[in-house]
């Protein structure tokens, strides 16, 4: 016996394509938007460098390559002052070699031997976020008294990157809006396949006084339970990837790029699945409310 | 407060009404009935003269062309759909050509009008049962459409008109593929109902059944309807007939 409340579909409606459109949707939508969210969280964080940090170069061996010794000292003092004294600088500290080591692991590993390395002396300035110094200002400045410095804002390359992520993202946004958009098109086009086919059915409970509401509202039901079906599947497919890539991306490029992702951004990533399922319940409600019309 | 105008006694009006197919000819012309509430009526006609036509609007499947069509005391032209799904869960109809689901056994589909009402299971299942077994199938209760003879399939259809008492039953040549005797068995089924308060119409060619049961009329010719009053007897009916096309 057919259960009760089943009298609307036959075995021809139950439509194979539809749940698996759905789960291979929300699987390419929940690994963009994981993409988006980690390359927005990244970029917040270059940002955040941009606007504050910023650090000025002692180098520690001139240009034949012998150690300059105390040279280094008096140029760290001088520099220091000048700095102290410009507007919009919050503090100027010398970094050590462990505070070195810290800053190198994201580019070079843990296990450099930064103490090895030629490296400059830096000298980290923090800055008044809101009124900022004036960088051309600063670094005429800076020539003027310490000629073997380098002022070192991050926001040449940075910079670059900065709009390459921004353009990322809205090529992100555009990809979601064509998926949701082909899961729309989906659902009307399977949604008339069906409701074609049942044509008879419709017609028969319409003239035994069937409301509009009441079938309008099992198809929608019908369908964001096959629509939601394949969308968790869809979605926990996506998981172990997104957790590969993620182990991956921190393996090769250390801290640089944020592929942790917040409590809040998991609620995203699960949005993914709820919203093709809300979006397939609306659409075929539509589209059988529509439908309906051809009924006196 | 309800638009008196659109209010009327009857469980059905029509006024002027015609009816034409897309650009055809008009099928039915002019025309103008009511029927009240508890009688019983047979359509008569040709093969072709509308019956069926004139039922469908009746059971709210079409619009007329012109005229105006009341149902259980509304215009249907100024009802909303909703009030029109409403109306049409007091109709029950017994389709010439059935309409049974495929897909759902003898039962399912008897049961369709009282799940639509939102009826209990267990109510469902005494009455179905019950009026399955009155017209003689009780064997067939979970058969399919398609595993059944055409008699049986229509006294499936009539099963599904009745099962939830409506107060119009509009039944379309409800006895074409019985024998006299489940005819007759049927007929008494529609005069039970009709006892009970039913307002019934059937559509018949079956000479025989209008001359047994002694019923009004609604007779289509060359579109036209004329009402021929209940007789006592088939000859009474050519009689006055025929005295009135003579006049
Ligand atoms: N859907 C339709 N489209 C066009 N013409 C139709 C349609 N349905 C019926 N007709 C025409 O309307 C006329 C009346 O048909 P209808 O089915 O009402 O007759 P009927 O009296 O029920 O006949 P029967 O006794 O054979 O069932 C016929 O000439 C038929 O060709
Ligand atoms: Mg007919």
């Amino acid at each position: 016996m057919a259960k009760r409340s089943d009298f609307l579909f036959s075995k021809e409606s139950s439509h194979f394509f539809l749940p698996w459109i759905c789960a291979l949707m929300v699987f390419i939508a929940t690994l963009v938007l994981a993409g988006g969210i980690a390359t927005h969280n990244s970029l917040k964080l270059w940002q955040k460098s941009v606007a504050e940090s910023l650090t000025v170069q002692i180098p520690t061996y001139n240009e034949e390559g012998k150690p300059r010794e105390e040279l280094v000292y008096r140029d760290i003092e001088n520099a220091l002052m000048l700095l102290r004294t410009t507007p919009g600088v919050l503090g100027a500290i010398v970094l050590n070699d462990d505070q070195m080591q810290d800053l190198m692991t994201p580019w070079l590993g843990s296990d450099a031997v930064v103490s090895q390395l030629p490296l400059p002396k830096l000298i980290d300035v923090s800055v008044d976020a809101a009124h900022p110094p004036v960088l051309e200002q600063l670094k005429a400045d800076l020539a003027a008294s310490v000629p073997d410095a380098v002022l070192d804002s991050h926001r040449l390359w940075l910079g670059d990157l900065v709009r390459f992520a921004n353009a990322l993202l809205t090529l992100i946004g555009l990809i979601l809006i064509l998926l949701f958009a082909t899961v729309a098109i989906t659902v009307v086009y399977t949604t008339n396949a069906s409701l074609s086919i049942q044509e008879h059915i419709l017609s028969l409970v319409h003239m035994l006084g069937a409301q509009d509401l009441y079938i309008t509202n099992r198809y929608a039901w019908h369908n964001f339970k096959v629509a939601l079906t394949g969308s968790l599947i869809g979605f926990v497919l996506a998981l172990p990837i997104m957790f590969g890539i993620s182990i991956f991306l921190k393996s090769v490029s250390g801290q640089i790029l944020q592929s942790s992702l917040t409590s809040v951004q998991w609620c995203y990533l699960v949005l993914v699945p709820a919203s093709v399922a809300l979006l397939t319940f609306l659409t075929t409600f539509k589209t059988v409310w529509k439908f309906l019309r051809r009924f006196l | 407060m309800p638009n008196n105008e659109n209010l009327s006694p009857f469980i059905a009006e029509f006024n002027g009404v015609s009816l034409r197919y897309n650009k055809g000819p008009e099928i039915l012309k002019d025309i103008n009935f009511s029927l009240s509430p508890g009688s019983f009526h047979f359509m008569t006609g040709e093969s072709g003269a509308g019956k069926t036509s004139l039922l469908s609007l009746l059971y709210l499947h079409l619009e007329p062309t012109k005229g105006r069509v009341r149902l259980l005391g509304q215009a249907i032209d100024t009802m909303s759909r909703s009030t029109k799904a409403q109306v049409r869960r007091q109709i029950g109809v017994v389709f010439q050509d059935y309409h049974l689901l495929n897909h759902l056994n003898a039962f399912d589909n008897v049961a369709l009008p009282l799940r639509l009402a939102g009826e209990k299971e267990t109510e469902i299942k005494k009455h179905v049962s019950e009026l399955l077994a009155w017209v003689g199938l009780e064997k067939q209760i979970k058969s399919y459409p398609e595993e059944l003879s055409g008699g049986e399939q229509q006294r499936i259809a009539i099963a599904r008109a009745v099962i939830h008492k409506p107060t119009l039953l509009l039944a379309d040549e409800p006895t074409g593929n019985v024998d006299d005797a489940m005819a007759k068995r049927l007929m008494y089924l529609f005069l039970e109902l009709n006892k009970l308060g039913t307002t019934v119409v059937v559509a018949t060619h079956n000479v025989g059944l209008v001359k047994n049961f002694h019923f009004p009329q609604l007779h289509l010719a060359d579109g036209h309807l004329k009402i021929i009053p209940a007789a006592d007897s088939y000859s009474d009916i050519t009689n006055k007939l025929f005295k009135r096309e003579e006049k």
